[in-house]
């Protein structure tokens, strides 16, 4: 069986945001990237697939600049995928969600695998849509926001999660999975794995090597801002527990008339 | 445009709000949601209506939905817009970072899918005339490769966080698994879903999908009562578009007074029964 795990590297969920006044672009300059939280259950799921035995084999595919190396090395290879493949081609930084699915798809359908899996989104864009359109550019069943798995043979059943429940879904192979919390538990790399990551094998491509043209985003952002200011605090004197809830609730309602 | 198992009713409802015209997709085959049987309806009205934008809701349907519907019309999908504008040209307003910033993006397609974050916008009721039009969505012989076999509710609670109009949410300062209780039924007095930081979360002392932030649910209520939460950046990040926020906490120093509106610096096991019966009486 052949895994494929779709990963993003995305700035450090630390990150503040320095945006005085709306801007074209992001000051990226003092950005920590690390491995999208989501794509890091992706990860683990396939390494428990291979564990559990057979004959499996997992690649990491991701589009990016050099520096995703350092990721797809100590967060992807060290904790257990045999191979990467990188797409090199700097229009796919920043791209939309569809740009980087085709370019994906590619490396997918090159290679032919049995099972995508991806995090159910990445938390820079928090757009979420990467894994349904994968799914439908290659053909394949998909279950998004999966929150436990079990594979059958040629097939699957999967949960689901939906607002208020969950959904237990089946599908067949080959599909695409989008990973959710709850999924896994990400193991952390260890040292000498780490040192050993470095001899596995990292592959870059270009589209053109993938026999396609580049694709271009069909959505550009034009311009961030940052969220609207907040006023002062109106800190409530709560020397007398009792007073101070009666104060609040009388405020929510009459002041800023939310209850 | 509505597509399900009784979609006739449910798209006169639609109408209230103001729709000129009104469709409805339905049939056996569509009672349950599947992600191939409504991806190719919502295409193929797509097609047959070129429609500038295709709305639906950013949840978990709809963030399944829309790119399933754009991947098979090969235009633009965006995720969960907070603002919507047309002069001359569409744009778009949503939140990236989990809110940290917002972006307006455009597109190049004729049609756009777009989710609609639940809450972002104020539902209005309109006297609407339209009558509803059967569209033929041609699902009838189409099979799937995935199909919902069962559905589940959870344990949780009653109201749905990311749709919730208030939102109370608990964090490491309520000291214990026993004590969430106390976040419940401030909730409930008030009508509001119970969320929670990831620390109480990865505690195991509430469930993951209660858990307010950048790696959980981005929520924008009318109001966010955080009692006992620090205002870490993962967890401002997941709530600050909040239209009014109070913050409980007994350390006057913790960043999240530096978003709340209002705070109280105090013992939340004094403040948060106190007020759960001050909203009894108001509400009463
Ligand atoms: C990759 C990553 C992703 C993350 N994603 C999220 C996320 O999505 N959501 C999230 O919430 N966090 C997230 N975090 C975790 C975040 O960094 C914080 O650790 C977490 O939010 C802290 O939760 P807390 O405020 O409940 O706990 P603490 O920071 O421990 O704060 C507890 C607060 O309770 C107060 N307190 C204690 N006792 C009382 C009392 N009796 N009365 C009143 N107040 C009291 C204290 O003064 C303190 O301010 C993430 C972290 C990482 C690394």
């Amino acid at each position: 069986m052949k895994i494929a795990v779709c990963v993003k590297q995305v700035p450090d969920s630390e990150t503040r945001i320095n945006l005085a006044a709306p801007a074209a672009q992001l000051d990226e300059s003092g950005f920590t990237r690390v491995l999208n939280p989501y794509d890091a259950y992706a990860v683990e799921e396939a390494i428990k697939i291979k564990e559990a035995g057979g004959e499996v084999e997992v690649t990491a595919i991701t589009a990016g600049p050099a520096a995703v190396k350092e990721t797809l090395k100590k967060d992807c290879l060290a904790v257990g995928c045999d191979k990467a493949v990188i797409i090199t081609d700097p229009e796919l930084i920043g791209a939309d969600e569809m740009a980087l699915a085709t370019a994906m798809a590619a490396v997918i359908k090159r290679d032919g695998y049995d099972l995508v899996l991806t995090g159910i989104k990445a938390i820079d864009n928090d757009s979420g849509q990467l894994g349904v359109l994968l799914a439908e550019q290659l053909d394949m069943a998909h279950v998004s926001t999966v929150t436990k798995l079990d594979l059958g043979d040629g097939n699957l059943t999967a949960e689901r999660e939906i607002e208020g429940g969950k959904e237990i879904v089946e599908a067949s192979l080959p599909a695409v999975l989008t990973c959710q919390k709850g999924l896994n538990e990400p193991r952390l790399p260890s040292l000498p794995n780490i040192m050993k990551a470095g001899m596995k094998p990292m592959e870059e491509v270009s589209c053109a090597d993938l026999g396609i043209e580049v694709p271009a985003s069909l959505v550009t952002v034009k311009l961030y801002s940052p969220p609207h200011a907040r006023g002062e605090c109106k800190l409530i004197d709560a020397e007398d527990p009792a007073a101070a809830a009666r104060e609040l609730a009388r405020l929510l309602n009459e002041e800023a008339k939310v209850i | 445009m509505l597509v399900g198992g009784d979609a006739n009713a449910a798209a006169a409802e639609a109408g209230k709000y103001g729709a000129d015209k009104l469709f409805a997709a339905g049939g056996d085959e569509l009672a349950v949601y599947n992600s191939e049987l409504y991806g190719t309806a919502l295409a193929a009205f797509c097609r047959a209506q070129s429609p500038d934008v295709l709305l639906m809701g950013s949840t978990a349907m709809g963030k399944d939905l829309g790119p399933k519907t754009a991947a098979k019309l090969g235009c633009a999908c965006v995720s969960d817009a907070v603002g919507l504008k047309f002069d001359g040209a569409w744009e778009v307003r949503r939140p990236v970072f989990a809110g940290k910033c917002f972006t307006d993006v455009t597109w190049s397609t004729a049609t756009a899918v777009v989710g609609i974050r639940p809450n972002a916008f104020v539902m209005a009721e309109k006297a609407g005339s339209a009558t509803v039009e059967n569209f033929d969505a041609g699902t009838a012989g189409v099979t799937s490769k995935a199909v919902v076999k069962s559905v589940a509710a959870s344990s949780g609670g009653t109201v749905e966080l990311t749709e919730a109009e208030i939102v109370v949410s608990g964090g490491r300062g309520i000291k214990g698994p026993e004590n969430y209780e106390l976040i419940e039924k401030l909730a409930a007095s008030l009508g509001a879903a119970a969320g929670a930081s990831r620390a109480i979360v990865d505690a195991g002392w509430v469930e993951y999908s209660h858990q307010v932030g950048q790696t959980g649910k981005t929520v924008g209520p009318n109001l966010y009562i955080a009692c006992g939460i620090s205002g870490a950046i993962q967890h401002l990040a997941g709530m600050s578009s909040s239209k009014c926020i109070v913050a409980i906490n007994k350390d006057a120093a913790a960043p999240i007074f530096k978003v709340a509106d209002y705070g109280v610096v105090a013992d939340l096991f004094d403040i948060v029964p106190a007020l759960t019966d001050e909203v009894g009486k108001i509400r009463s």
